[in-house]
């Protein structure tokens, strides 16, 4: 018989999305049994207008399926979510599914936001989908690629400053998604943090991203798989962080470079 | 040399982590937490960082870990701190990094069981997004080893 200790419960929610496009506001709202995403359709307006580094900055909608399209190299992928109740790592996150951003950049240069390899090219080339990090054949991919000056894109400030301009896009669908009610979701997932009192004591240890500059790790945002009041792994040298299996699962860590 | 398109593991991954669901759900295994260490940029930073995470699993009294890095070339030194500073205390450990045809350019004696993620032709770092990340083949492999590996030092799980 396995004992088991529960030491906290985090249940996502999750909101699927079965449409994309651009409209006259941001929003995400309930459209039949799913749910609908529009973007403003002058967002790269918006966006663009949140730094002084862009030159210039798009957003495209690719439907499911719509891979065959020329990218600068991919900094991110990464899924729409917010808290809706309690900290990070407990309580209850939604989270949209079935459409999902990815960050691309390059500067006026023609130096691509990246490290040692980029990932420019055509999309269906260059990415490998239907995988743990990437979208499914299936996903709506919402595209923001972002025209950097010169010279930062292998400056810390450059690939924050797309990150960053994301939130802008990502914060009124996020306002949208905390207020679904219960019952209201696609799909409900809980997992526990627990204690399995004598066996066998595993830690799992990953070391990321964090160099300098585009090598960068962020962890703990505002909410998850956020920017917002995250912290750079750059700035403690390294240093080991711990994070409860819950934690590491409601999306604590932010990849910075691609 | 460092992290790459094909090896790097994006925000995405890290939410839907194969490893982190697999091993949670394990009812033999009392999962501790997980570590994140960086890979700074200066070789003593490198062997800081890996000598403290030792020293954590140490004091967490831990008896058993999965250490993997989402990078390859140099970073290999940050791993092989790392699993040198574990492997000195004597805690059972498997490595997972993209090995491939390009090998891992930094060994020591503890990384004797390493999971590869290459799942490309060429072997090495492909410049194709999420090419070489992990899997849940992969986890279930690490997962597995690790056992066989605490079972043989503790005599049971």
């Amino acid at each position: 018989m396995n004992e088991e200790i529960v030491k906290r419960q985090l249940t996502i929610r999750s909101f699927h999305c079965h449409e994309v496009v651009f409209g006259a506001a941001t929003s995400f709202v309930k459209d039949g049994d799913y749910y609908k995403m529009t973007i403003k359709k002058d967002i790269a307006e918006d966006l663009k207008k949140s730094s002084d580094l862009f030159e210039d900055l798009t957003v495209k909608i690719l439907k499911p399926g719509e891979h065959h399209v020329k990218i600068n190299s991919v900094m991110d992928v990464f899924p729409i979510s917010v808290k809706a109740l309690g900290n990070l790592g407990e309580g209850i996150t939604h989270t949209i599914t079935g459409a999902y951003v990815m960050l691309t950049g390059v500067d006026t240069n023609g130096r691509q936001i990246c490290a040692f390899g980029n990932s420019d090219g055509w999309m269906d080339e260059k990415v490998t989908f239907n995988q743990p990090g990437t979208p499914s054949d299936e996903d709506y991919i919402i595209l923001v690629d972002v025209l950097i000056k010169e010279g930062y894109a292998t400056k810390r400030i450059g690939p924050d400053a797309c990150h960053a301009a994301c939130e802008i896009m990502c914060e009124p669908l996020r306002a949208n998604l905390k207020k679904f009610r219960e019952g209201s979701e696609n799909e409900k997932h809980v997992y526990r943090d627990l204690i399995h009192p004598g066996k066998k004591k595993v830690c799992v240890v990953k070391l990321v991203s964090g160099q300098g500059a585009m090598y960068d790790t962020h962890y703990f945002a505002k909410d998850p798989s956020g920017f917002t009041d995250s912290r750079s792994i750059i700035d403690s040298v390294g240093s080991p962080i711990i994070l409860s299996p819950n934690e590491y699962r409601d999306g604590a860590l932010r990849c910075l470079y691609g | 040399m460092g992290v790459g398109p094909s090896t790097k593991e994006t925000t995405l991954h890290h939410f839907r982590d194969p490893l982190i669901n697999l091993i949670a759900e394990d009812p033999d295994i009392d999962f501790l937490g997980v570590v994140i260490g960086g890979i700074p940029d200066r070789n003593v930073d490198k062997k800081f960082t890996g000598e403290r995470i030792g020293a954590w699993l140490e004091a967490m009294r831990c008896d058993g870990a999965i250490v993997s890095e989402d990078s390859w070339g140099n970073s290999n030194v940050d791993l092989a701190a790392a699993m040198e500073a574990i492997g000195r205390r004597d805690i059972p450990q498997v490595g997972m990094v993209l090995i491939g045809t390009q090998g891992i350019v930094d060994q020591n004696e503890y990384m004797d069981t390493m999971v590869d993620t290459n799942h490309s032709k060429e072997g090495t770092e492909t410049n194709i997004v999420a090419e070489n990340c992990m899997t849940l083949a992969e986890a279930r492999k690490c997962v597995a080893l690790l056992k066989l590996k605490m079972s043989r030092k503790y005599g049971h799980l």
